[in-house]
Order: structure tokens, then C-alpha cells, then sequence
């Protein structure tokens, strides 16, 4: 956009389109180069008492859920989803809601400052020239491959300036990671997909139009990959309509999760046999269709599945039937069952339910999301096995400097990991944390970035919409606080280096770059608009917040042999000794990074409804039979370390296991979060399935009573539903 | 049926089987519980975060809950359906009558139960009367900064058109009655009516799975009023007369 944009030329972009003119280009107060003036002078289309709405893309998660956010007077009041976004069509999560209280956060790091000890409180505050020069010195005095970038899985455009620098200049290409990815077991899953449809992506199961689903431990009413678009699936699914009935819902996992409590059927399987229920589900299904044995099931014994699994032969039979005379069946993998030391073979097994349905490509069926524009395929995170990798090249002395945005994996990774003790070997490291993160706690440097709602940017949908999208993110207040953007202070910083540095990244600030990334979908067709010019389409790119297909982009997954490989679930291996399975699950309120916003922290658990702290959930019968009641602490002793925690009676989970949310017990991240509940993270030792995601799911653990109480807040007591099928009348 | 003999006949605003004017569906087959909606609501209507040991004392401000209970014991156990349960905006409102200061009163151009702040004087006579349990107190000042300086930031998210609330004062949901004015001035400035669907309360807004529509319950064309015509709807404690505006669909 020229820096003399006219406020003809401004009227006659936010004329288009009656029903986009509520949400403005980025000419309005947020665009780059206009400069604050005094409130007498405030632009024409911004009155008192008016609000001014942006569209921007929600980066509380990497889902790349369109927001339009309503300001006023500068101030950023309430976040909404975009109507027409194909992510998540006009709607949000709680987290999404809550993502002002993370801009207006009272502890976010405020200024570039200098840690005077790693893991100290105590900074000097530095000033953004000496901020860039720090940067730039790191990347100039270093070797390249001494140079490494850790990330989140947000924002994709980050993501894309550091990896054209490493291609360039030779750097270590940029490592993503996010706890959410890691519960999710993104690499097996997208590893079985490889396995059995040959594509290494994330399939995408359209709920919206099946008859039945079953789902192997998916959370995808939570958090799961995309959770707003699942639960619109989920929602379109359970409704009858004149063309279809209401669809059947049966989740398989061994604790009630909130999907779990929405599913028709909750069957509570021994965890690590989901694999074997699926081959066994397969091989009844096929016998009831009366088609020849696919190879795949062929092998499974049915009776012999019902007794390691807990599922009575009856039921799988029962349920194997409803599979295969639905017209429309679906079967997802997901989480829990997937983070097992079989991981790999019952992601294959459920997949290959798929086939046998003969759903593949077909609505109510599996498909390949459409790669976002900008992406040649999809990328996924990397995984625990890689992030150990990563880990031992730090404790190697490998990397003299880490840059460190978007992700705290000092919280994040499993403490079995170490990666505080690695990076006591990094020669420097630099976070360009919002937040005052643990991560940040160990970083030498802190170069704060903006936080999302001020920030430019895009991110693409992996998967969660039919069609291909680059999702645009555009600054809805000026920066709180004295903060920079990242991609700014990278570009400042290359050209100081000079040399590679400089030639990589040519750009005067980021929004050129963005502007140069996206100036290949100028001219593109079939999209939600044409522009003629970069200008233009810029301009429109921010009002629509984003860019994508009109028409929905599904690739049909090719898998001629699916049924007739071999699948091997072997016996699910349990790391560490004790009489319970543990099962951490991703707190479906605060996700991995909402424990610093404090409505957040007020919201009711969905399924315990306890608040602000971290509980672990035990069987109501079990738990008599140790003389445990509600609110007494118990120590969780797993191979990795141990965690002192209050019990919660739960009805919904089985007597051999026992669960825990991830997302709280931070030492850090302000003070909403941190001194509050534990961290199931230390209790997970090294262990991974064949895909090298972690087999958080296959730990034994033993519980310790301490004799302690502590009254967890939850919101039902004040229900009055204590007693009846609490297990508190025994 | 219906034994309204503990509720005077006094302040009912329209007779049984007729209809007030903003109503609500809420598909409790389609909820999920995912806490969406309550956000949503604190975040338009300055609720504020009361933190963890008040909320342990059943001291939290929601204005709006999702209720969920527990059948039968393991294996045999079964969630009952997510209720999101939030002020039922009452015909023949219980909260109203007993309002000393006349702090809860009935809106006749609305049809809906105002709460009005600076009347309140918090003799919590309502919150008792209320069978829904959807009114909540500020127990404490929990909006003020110069109390918890965090706030200091965090206050400039609120909403402007909202009352923030203090100390000593009943609260409780609206309908949004500031996006019902708003999108009233601007059909009246536009010269129409306020169309169906043209805007909506914050929890219906946001929720995921849809399973939330706000409207003119008086309008038989309406999104709303189809939905609860369906024979799959009932009301909350509608035995106790209360005439509420709050339809749930069961499931299946």
C-alpha cells in the first residue's frame, strides 16, 4: 500500500461488498504507516462511541480460526469469529474469547531487556537499537550451523522468514513444536496416513456428514487439530435434517473426556488395546457386510480382542454391525491412542476402517485437507523424538545461539527431556516472548513481540476447512507496550549483519515482506477475490482477513492396497511400575498456553468443572478402596519424577487408571499462572511409539498418600450435586 | 398442571401460553460443554473474575453455566446432556416482586428482567427467590483497580456500553440488551424493522457447535420460535409458573 493512501481511494475499498463495509481495510488506525496523531484529529470513519471491527486470524492455537475484533478509541473490546471464514465460520472457542486478556495481560514483558542470570528475575532494560544489534551480532559472529530457531506452530509467515533465512544463508532450518501437536501425536498420525493412503498429511474427517462415528480417543471437541471446525462437524452431524437422520457418536478411550461425554456410547477400553478394538471392529464389520476378509483383519481374533480390551464380544459385535450397515461410517485416531508404544499400528488400524467403510473421498468420509496457498505440502511439527534430538545437539554445545518464539518448551517438554539443562550449553539465547514464560526465564535476552492482536501476519489452515486458506492477521491496536515485532527486528538485524544476512532478507519491514510473500496470489482465480494489483489485493486480503478458495479443495486419498497390507498392533508397552495407567489429557479450557489469562482460569473444567487449579481424576471405587476422598493430595509417583496433586472423584474413568490435565503448574508466565497447580509434563519419561511421537499415554504410575488436603474451587458444589453418583454415599 | 399459588398473581407480565418477545433455543444435544458461550458472555458484559478461593465459596460471577450431571455408576455411567444454564428472563419473574428497592424490575418495552445497578442495594432477596440460580454478587470489589492493580490493563478490554459493577450490587444476564438497543437504533435510523438473525447475544455468537439462537420469540417465523415449536423443546422448572423464556431441546 503506498504511504499516501487517499481517503478516496479508502472509501472506495471499504464501499465493497454491503456485507464486508463493518470490517476495515488496513487503512484504519492499525495500518503501518499511518502515525499516531492527537484525538482532536481522529480519522473521519472513526467517531466517538462508534466501534471500528479488523479482521485478524486467532493465534491462541495454530487452527488459523478467522476473528473479527471490535475496538473502540484504540482499545480492542471483544473478539468474534469471521462469518464467512471457512476455518470456523463466525465462530470462537473460550481461548479464542479470552485472547484480550492476553493482550492486556498485567505480565507481559513490557520492554527489550538483558537477563543479569539465567533463570533470574533481575533484567536491565535495553533499547531497541541495542535490542537489533544484539540479533545482529548473534548472527554475524556465529557460524551458521551454530545458529538455531525453535518456534511455534504459529505464525506461518515467521515461520517463513526464518526458513528463506536458513535456506539462504546456511542457518539450522527453524524447529516447530507445540505440546498441542505432541498430544495430538501429529506425527503418527500423519505418518499413518503415509502408511495407508500415501500421503504423509493430516486427514480430514468430515463429521458433518456422517451417519456414525467412531472415534479411538480424538479429543476433538477440545482441542483437537482444529477444534472449532470439529465441533461444527460434530454439530452438523448430531442434527437430523430431511437428508439425513441424526448421526451416532462412539468415542472409545479409557476416561470420559468432554467428547467422550457427548458421544452416544462411551465404551472404556484398556488403554493401549484401541488398535486391537479397531482391527476387531473391522474383521466382525466385514463378516457382517458378508464381503471377502480384507488381509488387514483377517489375522484378529475376535474373542481373543474382547478380553485384553474389556469390550464384551457382544458389544464389538453390536457395534461392528451398526459400522457396517451405516451408509455413512467414519473412524478417527486420535490423542491418547495414538501416544502409546503402538501408536503407529492403531492409527494404521482405525485409518484402514476407513477403507473398509469406503469413505475416502466422500462426504461423511476421509480426505486430505487442500494445501493452504504458500505451501508446496503440508509441514507438520516436529516430534518428541526429533525435540530429543534437538535437545542432545543443545546439550552437545552444538548451537551457539538459540532464538526461541512462540513456544515454551522449558514448560511444554517433558522435564525427562531436560531441556533446561541443555541449555545451560547454549552460548547465548535470545526469546522473543510476549511473556515472561520459563523460557523467557532462561533466555539471556528478551525481545519482546508484539502480541497477536497487534501484530501482522498469516497463518495457514492445515486442516479444518474444505478449502485452501491463507488466513491474514492485521494489528487491531497499536502496540501496548514497547514492543517489536519479530519478523522487524530479524529484517533490522539482517541487514546489519550484512553479507547473506542482508541479501536473504531484503525487505524494509514486515509488511513489505508479507507483501512480498502473498503478491503470488495476485491474479490467482477462484479465489474469494481478484485483485488486479498488490495494493488492492492487500487491501482486500485484510478486510476479508485472509485469502482463500471459493471452491472446496479435498484430495481424495489413494489407497489401493489399504485393505490388503498387513497391520501389526502389537502389545502396548507401559514404561515405569505401579498399579495405575496415568493419562494426561490437554486441559480443554487453557490448552498449553492459557493459564495466564485469568477467565480462563475461572472457566469450569467442562467435565469436573473445577477451576483455577490442577486435579487428578481417580475412579470413585478405586479411590475408597485407598481411603482417598475428594481433595485429599496425593503424590503421583511415574519412572520420571513426581507430583503432588488433590484427588478428584471421578465417575466417568477407569478403576486401573487415573488422569491429569496438561496446562497448569507454571514457575512462570505472570501471575495468573504461575504457583498454580502441577505439570503432568514431569512425569513423562523418554518413551516414544515407532512414529517418534511420545507415548505420554503408556506410563504406570503409583500414588503416594501426603495425608494433605486442598479444596480444589469447582463450580458444582455450588449445584448441590455432591452425593448422588459421586461415590460419596459409601 | 401448574400450582402458581406461592407466586402472586401480582407482576406477571402476560399470561400463561401467551409469548414475551426475546427468547432463546438452546440444543442441549448439540452442546458441548466447551465453555465457549461463558467466555464469550464475561468478556461483553465485564463479568468479572472473582479468582480461586472466592470461586471456591460459590463466589464466581458467571452469568451464564453449563450444568452437567452424572447418571448410573462405572461402567454404566453417563454424562446427562450439557445445559448452559443463564437468566430464563422470566414472564412471571420470582426475583422481581421481592426486590425491596424495586432494583429487579420487569421491562415492558423488552419483555425481559432489568437489574438495575445503582438501585441495588443488596439485600440478595432476588438471587434467593431465584429457582435457576442464575443470579450472581459481587461479594467483594472485584472491578477495582486501585484494589488489584492488574486490573490496571485488563480494564481496557471492558465494554463500554456495560456497567462495571461493584461491590454489594445482584447481577445477572441481560439478553445483551445492549446489542438488542444497538441493533434497534440502527433499524429505527435505517427506517425498518430488526430482522431476524441481524445480530445476536455474545453466547449465541460464539458457540461452536450452533447449539444457541436468540430472537423474537413473538415472531412465528423466526429461527427461534421454529426451533422451540418443535415437540423436542421444554422449559426449566416450568411447573413453578415462572413463564420462562428459555426453550432446551432434548436429545435424540
Amino acid at each position: 500500500m503506498s504511504k499516501n493512501f487517499s481517503r478516496r481511494d479508502f472509501l472506495k475499498l471499504a464501499g465493497v461488498g454491503a456485507a464486508t463495509t463493518a470490517v476495515l481495510t488496513g487503512c484504519g488506525p492499525a495500518s503501518k504507516y499511518v502515525t499516531r496523531q492527537q484525538y482532536l484529529e481522529m480519522p473521519e470513519y472513526n467517531y466517538n462511541g462508534q466501534s471500528t471491527y479488523y479482521a485478524t486470524t486467532c493465534r491462541e492455537c495454530a487452527a488459523a480460526c478467522g476473528l473479527v475484533v471490535r475496538t473502540m478509541q484504540g482499545r480492542a473490546l471483544k473478539v468474534d469469529g469471521t462469518a464467512n471464514h471457512p476455518v470456523n465460520f463466525g465462530k470462537t472457542c473460550a481461548r479464542g474469547q479470552a485472547a484480550l486478556h492476553g493482550l492486556y495481560n498485567p505480565d507481559r514483558v513490557t520492554d527489550p531487556v538483558q537477563r543479569t542470570a539465567r533463570g533470574g528475575d533481575a533484567t536491565t532494560i535495553m533499547g531497541w537499537d541495542a535490542a537489533v544489534q544484539t540479533v545482529a551480532d548473534a548472527l554475524k559472529n556465529n557460524q551458521p550451523s551454530e545458529i538455531a530457531f525453535l518456534m511455534g506452530m504459529a505464525p506461518d509467515h515467521l515461520f517463513d522468514l526464518v526458513t528463506d533465512l536458513a535456506k539462504t544463508t546456511g542457518i539450522n532450518a527453524p524447529v516447530r513444536f507445540g505440546a498441542l501437536g505432541a498430544f495430538e501425536s501429529r506425527t503418527t498420525l500423519s505418518k499413518a496416513s503415509e502408511v495407508v493412503f500415501g500421503q504423509a498429511s493430516i486427514p480430514f474427517f468430515d463429521m458433518g456428514g456422517a451417519d456414525v462415528v467412531f472415534s479411538f480417543g480424538a479429543n476433538f471437541l477440545e482441542t483437537w487439530l482444529s477444534p472449532v471446525a470439529y465441533t461444527r462437524g460434530f454439530s452438523n452431524m448430531r442434527r437430523a435434517n430431511h437428508t439425513k437422520q441424526r448421526g451416532y457418536f462412539v468415542q472409545f478411550e479409557p476416561r470420559m473426556s468432554q467428547t467422550a461425554a457427548k458421544a452416544d456410547e462411551w465404551i472404556p477400553v484398556v488403554p493401549g488395546t484401541e488398535g486391537l478394538v479397531a482391527l476387531a471392529i473391522g474383521k466382525l464389520a466385514a463378516e457382517a457386510r458378508g464381503v471377502s476378509m480384507p488381509r488387514a483383519f483377517a489375522g484378529v481374533d475376535a474373542a481373543d480382542v474382547a478380553v485384553r480390551s474389556g469390550v464384551k464380544l457382544e458389544t464389538l459385535e453390536r457395534l461392528a454391525g451398526m459400522f457396517a450397515n451405516s451408509a455413512s461410517a467414519l473412524a478417527v485416531p486420535g490423542g491418547a491412542a495414538l501416544g502409546q508404544s503402538n501408536g503407529l499400528g492403531t492409527a494404521e488400524a482405525v485409518l484402514t476402517l476407513n477403507a473398509l467403510a469406503d469413505n475416502l473421498g466422500k462426504p461423511g468420509g476421509v480426505s486430505f485437507s487442500p494445501v493452504s496457498p504458500l505451501n508446496d505440502e503440508y509441514h507438520r511439527p516436529a516430534s518428541m523424538k526429533e525435540m530429543q534430538d534437538f535437545i542432545q545437539q543443545m546439550a552437545a554445545g552444538k548451537f551457539k545461539v538459540l532464538f526461541v518464539h512462540g513456544v515454551n518448551p522449558a514448560f511444554e517438554l517433558p522435564a525427562s527431556l531436560d531441556f533446561a539443562g541443555a541449555s545451560a550449553n547454549v552460548g547465548q539465547i535470545i526469546s522473543f516472548s510476549t511473556f515472561p514464560d520459563e523460557t523467557a526465564l532462561l533466555a539471556d535476552y528478551v525481545f519482546p513481540d508484539h502480541h497477536s492482536l497487534e501484530s501482522w501476519g498469516y497463518q495457514r489452515a492445515a486442516t479444518g476447512a474444505a478449502q485452501s486458506v491463507l488466513s491474514g492477521a492485521q494489528p487491531v491496536v497499536s502496540p501496548y507496550f514497547n514492543t517489536r515485532s519479530t519478523v522487524d527486528v530479524l529484517l533490522a538485524a539482517a541487514q546489519l549483519a550484512g553479507g547473506d544476512f542482508a541479501t536473504a532478507l531484503p525487505f524494509a519491514d514486515e509488511y513489505e515482506f508479507i507483501q512480498n510473500k502473498v503478491s503470488v496470489l495476485v491474479g490467482e482465480a477462484g479465489g474469494l477475490f481478484s485483485a488486479p494489483d498488490l495494493p488492492t489485493f492487500i487491501a482486500y486480503f485484510q478486510q476479508h482477513g485472509g485469502w482463500w478458495k471459493t471452491e472446496a479443495g479435498f484430495v481424495t486419498p489413494s489407497a489401493p492396497d489399504a485393505l490388503n497390507r498387513n497391520i501389526n498392533v502389537s502389545e502396548a508397552q507401559f514404561a515405569g511400575e505401579g498399579e495405575f495407567v496415568l493419562l494426561p489429557f490437554v486441559s480443554p479450557t487453557l490448552g498449553e498456553a492459557g493459564a495466564n489469562k485469568p477467565w480462563l482460569q475461572e472457566l469450569a473444567d467442562p467435565t469436573t468443572t473445577v477451576m483455577w487449579n490442577t486435579w487428578v481424576e481417580i475412579n470413585p471405587v478405586t479411590a475408597h478402596e485407598l481411603g482417598l476422598e475428594n481433595d485429599d493430595v496425593v503424590k503421583i509417583v511415574s519412572e520420571a519424577g513426581e507430583l503432588e496433586v488433590p484427588v478428584y472423584l471421578y465417575p466417568a474413568i477407569r478403576p486401573d487408571v487415573i488422569a491429569i490435565p496438561f496446562g497448569q503448574g507454571h514457575t512462570a508466565y505472570g501471575r495468573y499462572a504461575a504457583g498454580r497447580g502441577a505439570n503432568p509434563a514431569k512425569l513423562m519419561g523418554p518413551h516414544f511409539n515407532e512414529a517418534g511421537d511420545i507415548a505420554f499415554a503408556g506410563m504406570k504410575v503409583k500414588l503416594e498418600k501426603t495425608g494433605r488436603q486442598q479444596f480444589l474451587s469447582r463450580l458444582e458444589s455450588r449445584m448441590g450435586v455432591y452425593g448422588e453418583g459421586m461415590g460419596e454415599e459409601h | 398442571m401448574m400450582n402458581k399459588s406461592n407466586i402472586p398473581e401480582v407482576g406477571a407480565n402476560f399470561a400463561e401460553g401467551e409469548q414475551g418477545k426475546w427468547g432463546m433455543v438452546i440444543d442441549r444435544d448439540l452442546c458441548t460443554g466447551c465453555q465457549a458461550c461463558v467466555a464469550a458472555c464475561s468478556m461483553e458484559n465485564n463479568v468479572a473474575f472473582v479468582g480461586e478461593e472466592d470461586s471456591g465459596y460459590g463466589r464466581s460471577m458467571h452469568w451464564i453455566r453449563i450444568e452437567r450431571f452424572w447418571e448410573g455408576e462405572y461402567p454404566e455411567v453417563k454424562m446427562t446432556s450439557q445445559q448452559p444454564v443463564l437468566c430464563q428472563q422470566c414472564g412471571h419473574a420470582p426475583c422481581e416482586p421481592v426486590c425491596p428497592p424495586f432494583a429487579a424490575v420487569h421491562s415492558q418495552a423488552e419483555q425481559l428482567n432489568l437489574q438495575v445497578y445503582n438501585r441495588c442495594v443488596g439485600t440478595r432477596y432476588c438471587a434467593n427467590n431465584c429457582p435457576y440460580q442464575v443470579r450472581v454478587f459481587n461479594w467483594r470489589d472485584y472491578t477495582d483497580d486501585r484494589l488489584d492493580p492488574a486490573l490496571v490493563t485488563l480494564k481496557n478490554q471492558y465494554n463500554p456500553d456495560v456497567t462495571v459493577r461493584r461491590r454489594g450490587v445482584m447481577e445477572k444476564c441481560t439478553f445483551c440488551i445492549q446489542r438488542i438497543h444497538k441493533a434497534q437504533d440502527k433499524a429505527k435510523s435505517e427506517g425498518r424493522e430488526v430482522a431476524d438473525g441481524e445480530f445476536t447475544t455474545a453466547c449465541a455468537q460464539a458457540c461452536p457447535a450452533n447449539a444457541i439462537t436468540f430472537g423474537r420469540v413473538d415472531n412465528p417465523e423466526s429461527l427461534v420460535s421454529q426451533l422451540a415449536g418443535q415437540n423436542r423443546g421444554s422449559k426449566l422448572l416450568e411447573e413453578l409458573g415462572t413463564l420462562p423464556q428459555v426453550t432446551y431441546l432434548n436429545g435424540g
